[in-house]
């Protein structure tokens, strides 16, 4: 496995100026330029922000706001690293028929691109947030969420390498991906607030939720700014349970790898 | 030093005859009925052994689907083999698929480095090496504008360029290129020669066999993934010479 990270390492110059082509390109030829990419996160939260702040009765809109870009700008990334992340061997199919370069930065092509595009979103959650409450707690939050953000790029990482040796084998993975995802949107505390389920009783579908992981590792403190004492031990268990299950995701990536890399190219 | 090893080589795969398997149909195929779309397996290399080192020059002959641009693949580590083992050591630079590959929305400049960078080289070796290869490939301001605006011959010429821009020590070629119009072509070719002798090893597969007794010290002659016969140049593309007119006067004859 630390060969492998090695060989990654060595292929970085061509990863990073991949990276860059892709933000170029996707932010290129728009006048919105930048804007026009969050358009879709952000036209999401007002909308959530005007209908759902009042159904669920958040009298706060701009806490409600930055509560929910945050959960989208989670979701998106988690979601795009399994969907785009799935077709990346595809989609550099002429790369790996020319060069053994290693696997994995297909996939990190497409996870790095998508970190990038969502810290943006996240960006504006701060912009928000300091609005809201104009005082320097918000950075506290923001350095907490900074390790929960590295945490779940690694997850998705690996994620997506997972994604992309099924989707090689078979070509229906991405789509049935896609399915998964728009489901488990609505069963993620995205757009409501975990405390909703906990009143009907339906904590359980949060707690065997691994998105949730995330959400609480990033979410969480971002929103929380300075945390009081029994936040930050809860915090330091959602921080736990994060790297635990982004170990499993992370072990079974490897193994996919080394049992799938020898083969895969004679599927593609 | 630059060596090749192959020792006992043989590449298996599944293919399926009629198209890809999905998910769905390897669930419900897979788990209550057998499928009716079973996998075949492809023998692409059986038992290939292969040792050259520094001077070798080897050219590879044979009919289409003998498995000689398999070989060549496994040798520059694309498709791993499914038993045996492969050595080879030296920097590799392998002329096979060289259109393929590009990033269309880039302009000719980017591509270049990216090219440059998949093949090995880091920002820093690079840099005195880029206005090389714009020159080689004359495309001049071309390089300027994405390559998806490119023709055929302006993709070849950029390619080629940067393919043989790299020293390298073991050198792979499918097939001779046949590059751009006419100027190009003559420039392309005394690169290419170029290439052949600084490289200190190189293994070549062809089907013109004047270039192969001009360029290779040793020949394999392959035959359904195998080596069937080895050695000599001359000696070896007599023989095949031979063979290929006793296989072609019969259908000539009837």
């Amino acid at each position: 496995m630390f060969r492998h990270l090695s060989a990654v390492w060595t292929a970085r110059h061509f990863l990073l100026a991949l990276v860059q082509l892709d933000l170029r390109l996707r932010y290129r030829r728009s006048v919105l330029g930048v804007g026009w990419s969050l358009l879709h996160p952000i036209a999401m939260t007002i909308v959530f922000t005007v209908v759902f702040s009042q159904l669920f009765g958040d009298s706060n809109p701009v806490g409600y706001a930055a509560f929910a870009l945050a959960g989208l700008a989670v979701w998106g990334f988690l979601r795009e690293a399994a969907t785009s992340g799935s077709r990346a061997f595809l989609q550099n199919e002429a790369y790996i028929r020319q060069s053994p370069m290693p696997y994995t930065i297909y996939t990190l092509r497409t996870v790095l691109g998508q970190a990038i595009h969502s810290s943006l979103a996240l960006v504006i959650v701060v912009c928000l947030l300091v609005l809201w409450k104009g005082n320097p707690g918000v950075l506290v939050g923001l350095a907490l969420a900074i390790p929960g953000m590295i945490i779940t790029l690694i997850a998705a990482w690996a994620i997506a390498t997972i994604g992309a040796f099924i989707n090689a084998f078979f070509h229906d993975t991405a789509q049935i991906l896609e399915v998964g995802c728009q489901i488990g949107f609505f069963l993620t505390p995205i757009m409501y607030r975990r405390s909703l389920l906990d009143q009907r009783g339906l904590g359980w579908v949060v707690d065997i939720n691994p998105v949730n992981l995330y959400l609480s590792v990033i979410r969480d403190p971002l929103l929380g700014g300075i945390p009081s004492p029994e936040g930050l031990v809860q915090l330091s268990y959602a921080y736990l349970a994060a790297v635990v299950f982004t170990g499993v995701l992370v072990g079974l990536a490897a193994g996919v790898v080394s049992w799938l890399q020898k083969k895969v190219i004679f599927y593609l | 030093m630059a060596k090749i090893e192959l020792t006992d080589v043989s590449i298996i795969f599944n293919a399926h005859p009629q198209k890809r398997v999905s998910l769905k149909e390897y669930l419900v195929r897979g788990l209550f009925r057998p499928s009716a779309n079973p996998p075949m397996r492809v023998h692409a290399l059986t038992g290939i052994n292969l040792v050259a080192r520094d001077g070798d020059r080897i050219g590879v002959i044979g009919h289409n689907g003998a498995g000689k641009s398999t070989l060549l693949k496994t040798l520059a580590g694309i498709y791993p083999p499914t038993t045996g083992t492969r050595i080879v050591d030296g920097k590799i630079c392998s002329l096979f698929d060289i259109m393929t590959g590009f990033e269309p929305e880039a302009t000719g400049w980017e591509n270049i480095l990216y090219r440059s960078y998949l093949q090995g080289e880091t920002p820093r070796s690079i840099r005195g090496k880029l206005d090389a290869i714009a020159a080689f490939s004359e495309l001049g301001d071309f390089l300027n504008i994405p390559v998806r605006n490119y023709s055929a011959g302006m993709m070849m010429r950029l390619a080629f360029s940067i393919a043989t821009a790299i020293d390298p020590e073991v050198l792979l070629i499918d097939e001779v290129l046949a590059v751009g119009d006419l100027a190009f072509q003559t420039k392309a070719q005394a690169r290419m020669r170029e290439l052949m002798q600084s490289a200190r090893l190189m293994v070549m597969v062809a089907h013109d066999l004047v270039s192969i007794r001009q360029m290779c010290t040793r020949v394999l002659w392959m035959a359904h993934g195998q080596i069937i016969r080895s050695g000599p140049t001359d000696e070896i593309v007599d023989e095949y010479v031979a063979a290929m007119h006793r296989q072609a006067q019969p259908a000539a004859a009837a």
